[in-house]
C-alpha cells in the first residue's frame, strides 16, 4: 500500500484558528444560556450576547464571499433552495434564534433601558420561565450545532465522529463554569454559586479528560488512516505540543489541582482567576487542536 | 437544469482517466487551468503546492520504489457531500448528473472543500468562490456538444466523458469491457470518475 496526498484541511479548506475561535466563543454564549436559566445575572447576560456577536462577526470574516449573504439569502427564500440537509444551515437558523433570545435578555438587564415604555417587554419576558426555558435551549443547540457542523464534513475523516458533539458540550460548560468563576473573583456572583460552580466544574473536567483522551484514542486505533495520522499529529507529532501542554495541562490539570486545593484549603481569589482563565484558554486549545490536525483521507494509489 | 429532489437526471455524464494510456504529460491539467480559470495559469493553490487546477497530478511511490501517478478530480457522486453539506442549495445536480455550483447562492464558507472526501475542491483567491471540475467553460463545450478540454487536450486519449446511460457511448463501451475502478468506494458517495486499468 502507498500512500500519497496528506494535505492538510487549513491549507485549503482554512478552517484554522478564526473557526476555532467562533466554535469558542458560541460555545460560552451556547451553555451560558443554560447557566443563565439558574443564574440570572446581568453580566452573564451581556457575556453571552457579546459572545455570540463576536463568534459571529468572526465567522462572516471568514467567508470568502460575505458580501454575498444578503443576496444569498434573498435567492434563497425565492427559490426555496435552503438545504434542510446541512447543519451550516440549522446553525443559521439555531444562532439567529439565539442571537434574538440573547438580545432580548441584554435589554432586560439593562436599567437604563427600562424607562422606555416600548421596551420593558424584554424584562417581562425575562421574568418568564418559558422564554428563559427556550433561550437556554437554543443556547444548547447552538453548542450541539457547533460540533456536528465539523463531525459531518465528510473530507476530513478525524471530525466524522459522534463525540465531537459531546465533547464540545461538555468543554462548553466548562468554559461557563469558569466565566462564573471569573464573574465571582470579580464579586458579581455570590460565593453559594461560585462553590456550586467549582464542584461541577471538576466533575466536567473529569469528563472532559477522558472524552478528549477517547477521541484521540478511539481514532489512533480503529479510525481509518486519515483518522489515524490526525490524532498521531495530536498524540505524538505537530501539535502535540497544544494537546499536551494545552489542551490538557493548562485546560484540564491545571484547573483540577487548583480545584483539588481550594476544596482542601480554601477559595483563594487569585488562584480560581488563575484557573479559569487557563479553562477557558484549554477550550479554546482544544477547538484548535482538532480543526488544526484534520486531514483528507490520503488516496492510495 | 437543477434537479429537484426526487428528480432523475436525464443524462449520467462520467469522466473516464486511462492510467494504463496515461503518459503523464499533464497536458489536461494545463487545458483546464487554460479553459476555465485562465487567470490562474502561473498561479498555485497554495494548500496543493501545485497550478491551480481543477485536476489534480497526485505523485508517489510503490512498494517496489516505482514512481505511481494519480489525476484526481470531481467525481460527480450521485450521492455527493458537498450538495448534503451546502446551506443554502448553491451546489446542486444538474439534469447531467453534474455536480454543479449556483453563484449567486455561495456565501464562500468552505463546508463543500472540507465535506468533499476526495480533496478536489479549492478556493478562488480572487472571488472566493468553491472551484472543481467542470468549470463554467467545460460545461458550456459540453452544452454544445463537444467534449470537455482535458479529453481534447490528451494526445494519448487516456481520457473520456459521455452519458453511461447510453449504453452506445465510448464511456459505457470502455468501462464494459476493460477493467476499472473508483476512488474511495467504501464512502459510499457512488463516484462518476473511473480509472481504467489497462490499456484500450
Amino acid at each position: 500500500m502507498n500512500v500519497a496526498d496528506l494535505t492538510l484541511q487549513a491549507d485549503v479548506a482554512h478552517w484554522s484558528w478564526t473557526i476555532a475561535l467562533f466554535l469558542w466563543f458560541v460555545g460560552i454564549a451556547g451553555m451560558g444560556s443554560v447557566a443563565y436559566y439558574f443564574s440570572r445575572k446581568a453580566p452573564l447576560a451581556i457575556t453571552i450576547f457579546a459572545s455570540l456577536v463576536i463568534g459571529l462577526l468572526l465567522v462572516v470574516s471568514h467567508l470568502t464571499r460575505w458580501w454575498n449573504l444578503p443576496v444569498t439569502i434573498f435567492y434563497a427564500v425565492l427559490e426555496l433552495s435552503f438545504n434542510f440537509q446541512s447543519w451550516m444551515f440549522w446553525g443559521f437558523v439555531i444562532l439567529s434564534v439565539h442571537l434574538v433570545f440573547s438580545a432580548v435578555v441584554v435589554l432586560a438587564n439593562i436599567p437604563y433601558l427600562q424607562r422606555f415604555w416600548f421596551l420593558r417587554w424584554g424584562a417581562v419576558l425575562n421574568q418568564s420561565n418559558l422564554f428563559l426555558g427556550g433561550f437556554a435551549f437554543a443556547g444548547f443547540m447552538a453548542t450541539v450545532y457547533s460540533g456536528f457542523l465539523i463531525s459531518t464534513a465528510a473530507g476530513v475523516p478525524l471530525w466524522n465522529t459522534a463525540l465531537i458533539p459531546v465533547l464540545w458540550v461538555i468543554s462548553a460548560s466548562v468554559a461557563t463554569v469558569a466565566v462564573l468563576e471569573l464573574f465571582y473573583v470579580f464579586g458579581w456572583v455570590e460565593e453559594r454559586e461560585a462553590a456550586f460552580g467549582l464542584r461541577i466544574g471538576m466533575g466536567l473536567d473529569v469528563m472532559k479528560l477522558l472524552a478528549v483522551l477517547a477521541f484521540i484514542h478511539i481514532s489512533l486505533t480503529v479510525g481509518t488512516m486519515g483518522a489515524q495520522i490526525g490524532a498521531e499529529r495530536m498524540f505524538s507529532g505537530d501539535l502535540a505540543m497544544l494537546t499536551w501542554i494545552g489542551v490538557i495541562g493548562i485546560g484540564i490539570l491545571l484547573p483540577l489541582a487548583i480545584g483539588a486545593f481550594t476544596l482542601l484549603f480554601g477559595k483563594k481569589k487569585p488562584l480560581l482567576a488563575v484557573s479559569a482563565v487557563a479553562a477557558l484558554a484549554g477550550v479554546l486549545f482544544l477547538r484548535a487542536a482538532v480543526l488544526l490536525a484534520g486531514i483528507w483521507e490520503p488516496l492510495v494509489i | 437544469m437543477r434537479l429537484r429532489r426526487g428528480q432523475k437526471p436525464t443524462r449520467r455524464l462520467a469522466h473516464v482517466w486511462n492510467e494504463a494510456n496515461c503518459t503523464a504529460c499533464g497536458a489536461c491539467i494545463i487545458a483546464c487551468t487554460a479553459t476555465n480559470a485562465p487567470e490562474m495559469m502561473h498561479r498555485e493553490e497554495k494548500g496543493w503546492n501545485s497550478l491551480a487546477s481543477n485536476i489534480r497530478r497526485i505523485e508517489s511511490a510503490n512498494a517496489q520504489g516505482r514512481p505511481t501517478m494519480l489525476l484526481n478530480q470531481c467525481q460527480h457522486c450521485e450521492d455527493a457531500p458537498c450538495v448534503h453539506t451546502c446551506p443554502f442549495g448553491a451546489v446542486y445536480y444538474n439534469d447531467d448528473g453534474l455536480v454543479a455550483i449556483d453563484e449567486r447562492l455561495c456565501i464562500g464558507c468552505s463546508y463543500c472543500v472540507a465535506a468533499c472526501p476526495y480533496n478536489v475542491r479549492w478556493m478562488h483567491p480572487d472571488n472566493g468562490l468553491p472551484k472543481k471540475c467542470m468549470g463554467q467553460a467545460c460545461l458550456d463545450l459540453v452544452a454544445a456538444n463537444q467534449q470537455p478540454a482535458c479529453v481534447q487536450a490528451c494526445p494519448a486519449n487516456a481520457r473520456d466523458f459521455g452519458d453511461l446511460n447510453d449504453p452506445n457511448s465510448s464511456v459505457t463501451q470502455t468501462l464494459r469491457r476493460l477493467p476499472n475502478r473508483v476512488l474511495l468506494e467504501k464512502a459510499g458517495t457512488k463516484p462518476k470518475y473511473f480509472i481504467v486499468e489497462s490499456a484500450s
